[in-house]
């Protein structure tokens, strides 16, 4: 048997719910994550401008803004181009190509990655994702998701 | 002139009752005589809070919450403001200091067992405002923006993604975006101005509010009841005023002399996404976790682990139940806490030689 108080209390109790989550909808959304930009498919330097691809004629790799804005390492290995995400598969630094040692290092918990992009040494778990790089007409690099 | 002074003065109280106000929680209020040392601890932390406050606001008025504008908001406070280098000093420092009294403080009342019944909710409230310290500091450390800060909240904001399945996701959403960015940067400034200092005066309030109610304990082996009782002021305010001007010494020795502690070389570059300096270390009380991190081999079962300690202290009341609060009669607590705290050292130091 409820009484007509305890159907009270309810009824504020149900109104004031709704209320809430009715402003919770729109608190949620407003704190949704943003996408980054994404679609463009060349090596691009901090300021947003293209790398040009005889850089690698002159330094052993070059690290710039990729496809979705992923930090993206190009080295060049036995004369071949190789392109992977810079960023290590552990906590998130970005890895530096030693040429002397044909391996990525990261700088951060020392992890190491083999010219695959393999994980050889330290922490991180999984390999470095790679994409296929090619030099376009206008001597930029391009990228394409997908393995080389 | 005098009598018309006490005259709006009587009227004001007789309204307002302030000098009841003030009986009650000063003159009047007796503690037990024999507080040591380590009772001071609190006072300590309310005025590690009020600095923030003040130097806060005052760091509030120049700096701008802005990826390409926040490196140089900063270098303009600490180069072009008068006195802006010691206000961002001062900031900097206590935050440092902040941390080290919390840990006198909770390492204090675990030797003592003040965390025992009846003041479970203190020790409750005190895990969480130490949870609110440490994240309010984290917040901080991304606002300057500087290689630093970038790389730090990196690291420090990938660890969430461990967690299996959502963590990929939690780590998007904490950052606003997938990686560390004006969107993050926003987040924080955010929380650390404003949610998280509010968040942390409400539970200030509500762990004070308890210590009143269940009185303050007396040293472990001594009898509240029996103990000799002193009022609060002057008493103890007397002792709480020594402590001050000690930390206040040691705050302005750091500040003047030591700045490069609280900023090293990486936090003097603006960050730069594309580039991860060598040898990046978190602040010395993150250097533990950090260390422990990298030891355990997965790094989901470190986070896991790190969780149950945090779970385990929250909840040590109701694990620790006896009345007994002397260390030397339960060895086996005091030998636990200090194995913790050697442990806790030894991760630290490796961490930062590693
Ligand atoms: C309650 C404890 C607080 C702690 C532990 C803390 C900690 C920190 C830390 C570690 C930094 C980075 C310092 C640096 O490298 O310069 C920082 C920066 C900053 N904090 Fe706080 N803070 C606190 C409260 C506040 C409050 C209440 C405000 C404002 C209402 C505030 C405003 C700022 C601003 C504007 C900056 C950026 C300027 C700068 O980096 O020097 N802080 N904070
Ligand atoms: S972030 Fe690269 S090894 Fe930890």
């Amino acid at each position: 048997m409820t009484t007509r108080r305890g159907f009270l209390q309810r009824l504020v109790g149900v109104f004031a719910g709704l209320t809430g989550l009715s402003f919770l909808g729109p608190v949620v959304a407003y704190l949704a994550p943003k996408k980054e930009k994404g679609g463009r498919k060349i090596l691009l330097d901090p300021n947003g401008s293209p790398v040009k691809a005889d850089i690698l004629n002159k330094e052993p790799s070059v690290v710039g803004f990729g496809i979705n804005g992923e930090p993206t390492i190009v080295i060049k290995y036995e004369g071949e181009l190789r392109a992977f995400s810079a960023v290590c598969t552990h906590l998130g630094c970005l890895v530096k190509w030693k040429p002397a040692k044909a391996e990525f290092f990261c700088p951060c918990h020392a992890g190491r990655f083999d010219a695959n992009g393999v994980n050889i040494a330290g922490p991180p778990p999984e390999p470095l994702p790679r994409y296929r790089v090619y030099v376009t007409g206008d001597n930029l690099l391009g990228l394409e998701e997908g393995k080389a | 002139m005098k009598g018309l002074i006490l005259g709006v003065w009587r009227w004001v109280d007789e309204r307002t009752q302030i000098s009841r106000v003030v009986r009650a929680t000063l003159t009047e209020y007796m503690v037990p005589a024999n507080l040591n040392f380590w009772y001071t601890m609190g006072s300590l932390l309310i005025a590690c809070f009020v600095i923030q406050i003040v130097t806060g606001i005052l760091l509030l008025i120049y700096y701008v919450p802005e990826t390409s504008k926040a490196f140089e908001s900063v270098k303009f406070i600490t180069s072009a403001v008068p006195f802006g280098w010691l206000i961002r000093r001062l900031h900097a420092m206590t935050a440092n200091l902040f941390v080290l009294v919390l840990f006198l403080h909770m390492l204090s009342t675990l030797y003592m067992g003040s965390y025992k019944k009846p003041r479970e909710i203190q020790w409750m409230t005190g895990v969480i405002l130490f949870g609110l310290v440490l994240t309010e500091a984290l917040s901080g450390y991304l606002l300057p923006w500087s290689q630093l800060s970038y790389w730090a909240t990196t690291v420090a904001t990938n660890a969430i993604g461990s967690i299996p399945k959502i963590g990929d996701m939690l780590v998007v959403w904490v950052r606003g975006t997938p990686k560390v960015s004006q969107f993050t940067l926003g987040r924080f400034f955010a929380m650390h101005v404003s949610l998280i200092p509010f968040t942390i005066l409400m539970f200030i309030a509500i762990h004070l509010l308890f210590m009143r109610l269940t009185g303050i304990s007396a040293p472990p082996g001594t009898d509240k009841s029996k103990v000799a009782k002193v009022p609060f002021f002057p008493h103890m305010v007397s002792e709480d005023l020594t402590s001050l001007f000690i930390f206040l010494a040691a705050l302005t020795l750091l500040v003047f002399f030591f700045p490069q502690f609280a900023f090293p070389p990486d936090a003097l570059e603006p960050a730069n996404p594309l580039q991860t300096p060598a040898h990046i270390k978190p602040e010395w009380y993150f250097l533990a976790n950090y260390q422990a991190l990298k030891l355990v081999p997965n790094e989901f079962l470190g986070i896991l682990l790190q969780l149950v300690v945090g779970v385990i202290l929250f909840f040590l009341p109701f694990l620790d139940r006896s009345p007994e609060r002397r260390p030397l009669k339960r060895p086996v607590f005091t030998t636990l806490v200090t194995l913790g705290l050697l442990a806790y050292i030894a991760l630290a130091v490796w961490g930062h030689y590693s």
